[in-house]
């Protein structure tokens, strides 16, 4: 990790290091064994949710040839996401998992609709480990809903049952499309209940098919974070991802050493859709296609290693994207918390790469932030 | 731009005192969880090096 603030006379640091370049080695790959999903999510960002376009097993070979190279010197992880992953149906599963090393960690992000026993065997004779996509109880959950447009909610619940029933940890995944006071208790309660072991929340994005507005009355966001801390604080058995990142970064900055927090390069984090095609930095752009950056998309593992792909990744809308956090370090305060904005934030906020701060980067870094500072000056 | 980050860290050292309890909170949290440094889980984050957490769970452009 480098320590990349250099320290001026005053003993303050002079800018921000991390975050230059891509890694030529990914964390993980996020992989799309098809692009079909079972339910009809309100907010959801996936174009082709509708058809059943499944992931040959060719691709997973073909992505397998280096992450089982890279699972080797270090961990490496593949997340199986979607569509509905587990659309694909166990089989399909089997037969796209089977070239993948033991080292490599097998994940899935799953609506848990179709879980059942038999998926729990599944997942405890692969190690495979398991989020689920769920935004809160029953009434929150409107917006998961069937093709037919009824709440998924029992058949949601009914998975997460599945899971606990066979003792297999799990993660939550929760959208909040409207944070505001009174939401976050409720919601940290509900997962406690529930019995996750990791959350992350995300504030509803503008990305992808989903184009409502995501602007926020800041002070209504910043409430819903400072909530959300007390609730956490009272009782901290779940690792809540935003709240965990707050205080990394607020020790950090208390210790002096906030300057090294951020990667050194950023991580390519590639997306493989069904089709092989790659696209790096955000999962959202994938399937997508536009006149002047075509579609995102840096080469098929089909027709060159995944490796070959990450080391010419410098093309096409990237480098306007290395420019855009070069404009976040340059411009914004918050840049050592957060480390740029995202790719599909920029792209489907601004309808470019090289902007700045988003409306995302409002609601979930920079009232984020001020949440947790007005918590502790409450408390 | 550097005055604006001075600022924001002028906020964060002025608030030492009401942040300090909240983080050994946290910490003491994460030892109950086995996430504490050291913890021989052998599921480091690739990105985080004391999380025991998905690896996907990161922080920068992470799944939905």
């Amino acid at each position: 990790m480098e320590k990349g603030r250099a320290v001026c006379w005053n003993g303050r640091v002079a800018g921000v290091g991390g975050m230059r370049g891509l890694a030529s080695v990914p964390g993980y790959v996020v992989m799309q064994p098809t692009t079909l999903c079972n339910l009809d999510c309100v907010y959801c960002y996936l174009p082709l949710r509708a058809a059943d376009r499944r992931m040959p097993v060719a691709v997973a070979e073909a992505v397998a040839a280096d992450a089982n190279v890279w699972a080797a010197a270090g961990r490496f992880s593949v997340v199986w996401h979607g569509g509905e992953p587990l659309a694909a149906g166990r089989e399909h599963l089997t037969a796209l998992m089977a070239p993948f090393a033991a080292g490599v960690e097998q994940h899935v992000q799953t609506n848990a609709t179709l879980v059942d026993d038999a998926w729990c065997e599944f997942f405890a004779a692969r190690g495979v480990r398991v989020s689920v996509s769920v935004d809160g109880p029953e009434d929150l959950n409107g917006q998961r809903v069937s093709r037919a447009g009824r709440p998924a909610y029992d058949r949601i619940e009914r998975g997460i049952g599945a899971l606990r029933r066979h003792g297999l940890p799990y993660a939550a995944l929760c959208v909040v499309s409207d944070p505001r006071p009174g939401l976050a208790a409720r919601l940290y309660a509900y997962f406690l209940e529930l019995g996750c072991d990791t959350l992350g929340v995300n504030i509803e994005e503008r990305e992808g098919v989903n184009e409502r507005a995501n602007g926020h009355d800041a002070a209504a966001v910043r409430a819903f974070w400072a909530e959300l801390a007390a609730a956490w604080r009272a009782d901290p058995r779940i690792h809540l991802r935003e709240l965990e990142w707050s205080l990394r970064y607020l020790g950090a900055v208390l210790d002096g050493t906030d300057g090294g927090l951020l990667p050194r390069t950023l991580d390519p984090i590639p997306t493989i859709g069904y089709d092989g095609a790659v696209v790096l930095l955000s999962p959202e752009l994938a399937g997508f296609h536009d006149p002047v950056y075509g579609d995102f998309a840096s080469g098929n593992v089909l027709t060159s290693p995944l490796s070959a792909l990450l080391g010419s990744a410098s093309t096409g809308w990237v480098p306007e994207f290395l420019d855009g956090i070069e404009a976040c370090r340059a411009s914004c305060p918050y840049f050592g918390f957060c480390g740029g904005g995202h790719a599909a934030n920029r792209y489907f906020e601004h309808g470019r790469f090289d902007g700045t701060e988003t409306e995302h980067c409002r609601n979930s870094k920079i009232n984020l932030l001020e949440g947790v500072l007005d918590h502790v000056r409450r408390h | 731009m550097s005055d604006d980050t001075d600022r924001l860290a002028d906020r964060i050292l002025d608030a030492r005192a009401e942040l300090a309890p909240l983080l050994e909170e946290a910490r003491l949290a994460r030892l109950a969880r086995s996430e504490g440094p050291g913890t021989d889980g052998g599921a480091v984050c690739a990105w985080n090096h004391f999380e025991n957490i998905p690896t996907f769970f990161n922080w920068n452009n992470r799944p939905r």
